[in-house]
């Protein structure tokens, strides 16, 4: 039990100490991809969430106004801004192909399905809110 | 224990555990630090057994140099000293710069469009032939597409700076960069150095790769890197659109102070450059945790560069 506790302790301090993150570098400028003054936003089912450089993507199933299934793209800022809005996996249980998700995103200037996640709405009505601050954090 | 603390607990650690390696490394940081000042050395020089300084270990300090390199700004001889101060290593001059390191509710396209002036104004910059300074402005001005690096593609040598692990072995080293997703998107890559008194390659005989033939030899304490062979692919500073022949040739020196490991690079490139260009020199902290590992880079997967509209860049 002892043991138990002191991981547990632990394991918060990391916690703690991994919500202070550096400030995150962007390998290309925001406003150059996004429009950071508007915003978009779609329902759908999760397809897939990738944990990759340069950003993290959440890929997203919606359906079109035919009922044609569309893909949209959602880069993602880095994991400690996710942990920030309390989305880590502790938290979310793990989001899996197939949930239904609402994103409201910064949408891509070049009109293409795609945006900056700026907040995630799970099924249980729980929101997350996502925000780029002063240095892209 | 109640279960549902232990529980708690024990979904925790399996969050921990299955979070990408690399993601933990590049976002820990236990100090929140306001400047980027090289760190200063502490503690003795391990050696090894014929007497040389054992540079074995893993250099990414605090977990900065998972995040790209260390001191990115550094790199490009810059050292933010306060919210409004930054210091020009080369030649010691104070700049008064925008507030690019705070934590105040500036808009994005301030804090963006300041960082990227602020990465340009070093003075340490590589003098080249006047017919190739149109080059070097216009691949800067349009990074966005010309960077060749920013794709997932290697950063090449010296772009990747300080290795951040390297071992050391009788008659070679081993050196890792893995892949970033900072200022840059970059591979992960590798060398692999012999140390056993070889001599090069005639530069003709070799295909022009990203990390070129690398030959290492002591002088003095320093080690020395001697590297040649390389594609004309990379360019050779983070930054500036500093673009190289494959003839260029490289030569490093990293020398090790208790837990500091200082580098620089000299490149000579005689087809393109004026004279030799040398690096400011960039300070790599050990990382401090016992038992500290290298932990695994993500891919890279680049997909943004092709929605970009406008010329804006890092």
């Amino acid at each position: 039990m002892t043991r138990l506790r002191i991981t547990g302790f632990l394991l918060t301090g990391f916690i703690c100490v991994l919500v202070m993150a550096l400030p995150v570098w962007a390998h290309h400028s925001v406003q150059a991809q996004f429009d950071i003054h508007k915003s978009v936003s779609v329902s759908g089912t999760v397809a897939k969430i990738e944990w990759i450089n340069p950003h993290s993507y959440l890929t997203v199933n919606v359906k079109d106004p035919e009922g044609k299934l569309q893909k949209w793209a959602f880069e993602l800022g880095g994991a400690a801004a996710l942990r920030r809005a309390g989305m880590s996996r502790a938290d979310r249980g793990g989001l899996k192909p197939g949930d239904q998700v609402t994103v409201t995103a910064l949408p891509a200037r070049d009109g293409s399905n795609s945006g900056f996640l700026q907040e995630l709405k799970i099924a249980d009505g729980r929101t997350y809110k996502f925000t780029t601050d002063a240095n892209g954090q | 224990m109640p279960l549902s603390r232990y529980c708690r607990i024990m979904a925790v650690a399996a969050a921990l555990c299955f979070l990408p390696a690399a993601v933990l490394a590049q976002e820990f940081s236990p100090i929140k630090r306001n400047n980027n000042a090289p760190p200063k050395p502490s503690g003795p020089t391990p050696r090894i057994a014929d007497g040389h300084p054992d540079l074995t270990g893993v250099w990414n300090g605090l977990g900065d140099n998972l995040l790209g390199v260390p001191n990115q700004i550094a790199n490009n001889g810059l050292s933010i000293e306060s919210e409004s101060v930054t210091r020009d290593l080369h030649s010691g001059a104070l700049i008064a710069t925008f507030p690019r390191n705070t934590t105040r509710p500036l808009n994005n396209e301030q804090s963006e469009r300041a960082a990227t002036l602020l990465r340009r104004v070093g003075s340490n910059k590589p003098i080249y032939k006047p017919e190739y300074w149109e080059m070097v402005k216009n691949l800067d001005h349009n990074s966005n597409e010309e960077d060749p690096s920013n794709n997932c593609m290697p950063a090449g040598i010296p772009r990747a700076g300080i290795p951040s692990y390297i071992g050391q072995f009788p008659n070679y080293f081993i050196f890792i960069y893995p892949g970033q997703g900072g200022l840059i998107a970059t591979q992960t890559m590798y060398r692999m150095i012999p140390a056993d008194g070889r001599k090069h390659t005639p530069l003709q005989d070799l295909d022009g790769t990203y990390t070129g033939e690398g030959i290492a030899h002591w002088e003095g304490d320093t080690l020395v890197v001697d590297t040649w062979g390389f594609t004309s692919n990379t360019w050779f500073d983070q930054l500036g659109g500093y673009f190289h022949s494959e003839n260029m040739h490289v030569t490093e020196r990293f020398h090790r102070d208790g837990n500091t490991l200082t580098w620089t690079a000299t490149v000579e490139d005689p087809d393109v450059l004026l004279e030799p260009w040398t690096t400011t020199p960039r300070v790599a902290l050990l990382n401090p945790r016992p038992g500290a590992m290298l932990p695994e880079s993500q891919p890279c997967s680049e997909r943004d560069l092709s929605h970009i509209v406008t010329k804006e860049h890092h």
